[in-house]
């Protein structure tokens, strides 16, 4: 951490909302430039780029319930025809 | 509403085409919201049934997953708030712990193993739980920018929230949720305390 200059906190700082494409194009220019030549901080970026991949993997859901598909479909139909309206 | 039953047809029939088909992915984060298969097939029919009869109303060429997300989680909020009661804070963001995991993944220093290794062998389950043990305002703000992928603005049309707001509770849940996952670590001996 003692090693970190001022270019890195900027880095840093910025690095969550860069990670989530939310910087402006300046912003962005100047993190990939800082990330071009410090190794700490790339290494920080890396982390967390395969920390947000991963619990996207594992947190998606990929199976729905036998059924729900069917159910859904009749509670439109019920829908459609007004039948559900209490 | 006078629609003929023609447009009740076509309506209908978009409805299936577009909507019906983000069911696992809305299934997932009703699941991510409610903790339990029970609630979350209901909130999920309650958000269909909520969508279907708004249908008419949505502009086509617009946000239709951004506009499903919003109609889910005003249900859950609306439905399951009062239901389950819990903390809505975490503990506050300690300027010192702005890289708690990988800092600690870092000093593992396990042969031949990067810190993302460690991270991998974490079961899906317990990632899963991870992100659940969060308190809801900070666990939708995450689930749908990491696992939906939803932009800042988005998610704060989604929660009503002002983007600010959605910022910092991104930020904090995300941070919450490292601490998390290394608790999980810890205690599937996957690290060394």
């Amino acid at each position: 951490m003692a090693k970190c200059g001022p270019e890195c906190e900027e880095t840093l700082r910025e690095i969550e909302r860069f990670l989530d494409h939310e910087v402006d194009e300046v912003i962005r220019a100047r993190v990939e430039r800082h990330l071009s030549g410090c190794g700490d901080c790339t290494d920080k970026a890396t982390f967390r780029v395969h920390l947000k991949a991963l619990i996207q993997a594992k947190c998606a859901e990929h199976e729905v319930p036998d059924g729900l598909r069917d159910r859904l479909r009749t509670l439109l139909a019920a829908v459609d025809t007004g039948l559900d309206q209490g | 509403m006078a629609q003929t039953a023609q447009d009740d047809q076509a309506l209908r029939e978009r409805f299936e085409r577009d909507v019906l088909p983000l069911l696992p992915s809305l299934y997932g984060a009703a699941l991510r919201m409610t903790r339990n298969p029970a609630d979350a097939e209901d909130l999920v029919q309650e958000t269909y049934l909520r969508a279907y009869r708004g249908f008419a109303g949505f502009q086509e060429g617009t946000n239709l997953k951004a506009w499903l997300y919003r109609i889910l989680t005003n249900s859950f909020i609306n439905t399951y708030r009062k239901k389950q009661r819990e903390p809505q804070t975490v503990e506050g963001p300690d300027d010192a712990d702005e890289w708690y995991l990988f800092d600690r993944l870092g000093g593992q220093r396990v042969e031949g193993s990067a810190e993302d290794e460690v991270l991998d062998r974490i079961p899906d389950e317990a990632v899963k739980k991870a992100l659940e043990s969060l308190p809801e305002n900070f666990r939708i703000p995450v689930l749908l920018a990491d696992v939906e992928g939803f932009s800042y603005k988005e998610i704060a049309e989604i929660m009503d929230t002002p983007i600010g707001t959605v910022m910092s509770r991104l930020h904090r849940g995300r941070k919450a949720l490292e601490r998390a996952l290394w608790q999980t670590a810890e205690e599937r001996g996957l690290v060394d305390g």
